[in-house]
């Protein structure tokens, strides 16, 4: 049995059949091909599958591909598709060198994406509660903090 | 293949489906049945979708807050009433996961966990709390208490769904609060107390206490409090609170840091819960 669903993709209608003991992560990097989307515990604690669905951050390795129907996907590969550059919130984390090996950064970019979106100027302590989800194993945060609070400051002021 | 999925689109729907499916589990979330299936600890053969039913997530604040079992842990937490009118509520929802985990994860599927250490428990016990559960075409009716039995173990029976949480609407000048500790945020509790205080004057009129992962299931401490009373800084409650759980040993916490830790916990949480009523200060 598979099971059709129609969904947006980084703005694009997607229309396509799906194991129903998939889950979104399997959707976007086996049946899609994204694999900017990374599988990192595959139990919902380490984050570094965060991709948004309908404006929120969701761990994809937990979410049934079934229930994909009709919503909007946001992933990594959404954010810069403009003609290759970079969005705000990369060119952050690129400028205020938050990454390292760089497994956990889609992830991290996602759920700054969706907490951004939702409180545009935030403290450091709220970065770090909206970070709790998002593990790294590389740094000591300090710099991912400092990239969210960053792109934060670009968007009121693009000279930042 | 290991399992197939359905998605009714409501509620007479989803029970005819668990009625004819061997082997089907409804799905609400997913942050704690996807795990399991992961890990193959639960083997489904159907996983029925309640994601669908619109009115499993809808929030009510009138004289009773009626919470959708399936509202979601982050829409929860949002309400404007539940935040004024359940502090201890929202500070459980709050405490609880990630913010990707509250985004998915449900109020109702919190409860049909029935983990010890269910964060949204304590604060319903103390709120009176009952579950409203759809039984084919009836709906039937129980406290909270009544429907957590143990580890995993609830009191649903074979295709009965968990509806609403129904909370009464606490009584002018309660105080509540609820406090967990883990070893980081992100892990279970190693213990969390919620109380509720009702104050006249230094006198005590009503005063709750339930505490999570510190016994089979999450439980009110009743001997607590009976005894409860901010004259002696709830020293006794604290006592109490310590005789009437059965803490375990595991890799978060040993039984005896856990039943030291419910003691302090139960303190400040009646304190923290005290001066929220605004009858009494903390440092008065």
């Amino acid at each position: 049995m598979r099971i059709p669903v129609r969904f947006e993709l980084n703005g694009h209608a997607v229309e396509v059949e799906v194991a129903p003991d998939r889950t979104l992560l399997d959707l976007l990097r086996d049946t899609m091909g994204e694999t900017g989307t990374k599988e990192g515990c595959r139990e919902g604690e380490c984050g570094a599958c965060t991709v948004v669905v309908d404006g929120r951050a969701v761990n994809s390795c937990l979410f049934p591909a079934p229930e994909i129907d009709g919503t909007r996907v946001l992933t990594i590969e959404g954010l810069s598709c403009d003609h290759g550059r970079l969005s705000r919130v990369q060119q952050a984390f690129l400028d205020a060198s938050g990454t390292q090996c760089g497994f956990c950064t889609p992830g991290m970019v996602m759920t700054a994406v969706a907490f951004l979106a939702e409180n545009p100027a935030p403290m450091d302590t709220e970065i770090r509660e909206a970070l709790t989800g998002n593990l790294c194993r590389c740094t000591g945060y300090v710099q991912i903090v400092e990239a969210i609070q960053l792109a934060a400051r670009r968007s009121r002021d693009p000279q930042a | 293949m290991r399992y197939s999925y359905h998605r009714p689109a409501s509620l007479d729907e989803a029970s005819d489906m668990a009625a004819a499916l061997p082997n089907a589990r409804f799905i609400q979330g997913g942050t704690d049945l996807m795990v399991r299936i992961g890990q193959g600890r639960e083997r489904p053969g159907h996983l029925i979708s309640l994601r669908r039913i619109g009115e499993l997530t809808t929030i009510d604040a009138n004289r009773e807050i009626r919470i959708g079992a399936g509202a979601t842990l982050s829409d929860t937490l949002a309400h404007p009433d539940i935040r004024r009118r359940l502090p201890a509520l929202a500070q459980s929802l709050a405490a609880l996961g990630s913010r990707q985990v509250r985004n998915m994860g449900t109020i109702g599927g919190n409860l049909c966990n029935a983990s010890p250490a269910a964060d949204t428990a304590p604060p319903l016990l103390v709120y009176d709390a009952r579950v409203e559960i759809r039984n084919g075409r009836a709906i039937r009716c129980l406290p909270l208490a009544e429907f957590l039995l143990g580890p995993g173990k609830t009191a649903l029976q074979a295709g009965e769904i968990l509806v609403a949480i129904v909370v009464p609407d606490p009584p002018e000048g309660t105080g509540s609060a609820f406090i967990r500790r883990g070893r980081v945020t992100m892990d279970l509790a190693i213990a969390s107390v919620a109380a509720s205080v009702r104050l006249n004057g230094g006198a005590s009129i009503a005063i709750r206490v339930a505490a999570g992962a510190v016994a089979p299931t999450p439980r009110r401490l009743t001997a607590a409090e009976a005894v409860a009373t901010p004259t002696d800084d709830w020293s006794r409650a604290a006592i109490a609170a310590r005789e009437q759980i059965e803490p375990i040993t595991d890799l978060r916490a040993s039984a005896e840091y856990r039943r030291h830790l419910t003691g302090i916990l139960v303190r400040r949480a009646l304190t923290m819960a005290a001066a929220a009523s605004g009858q009494w200060s903390i440092d008065r």
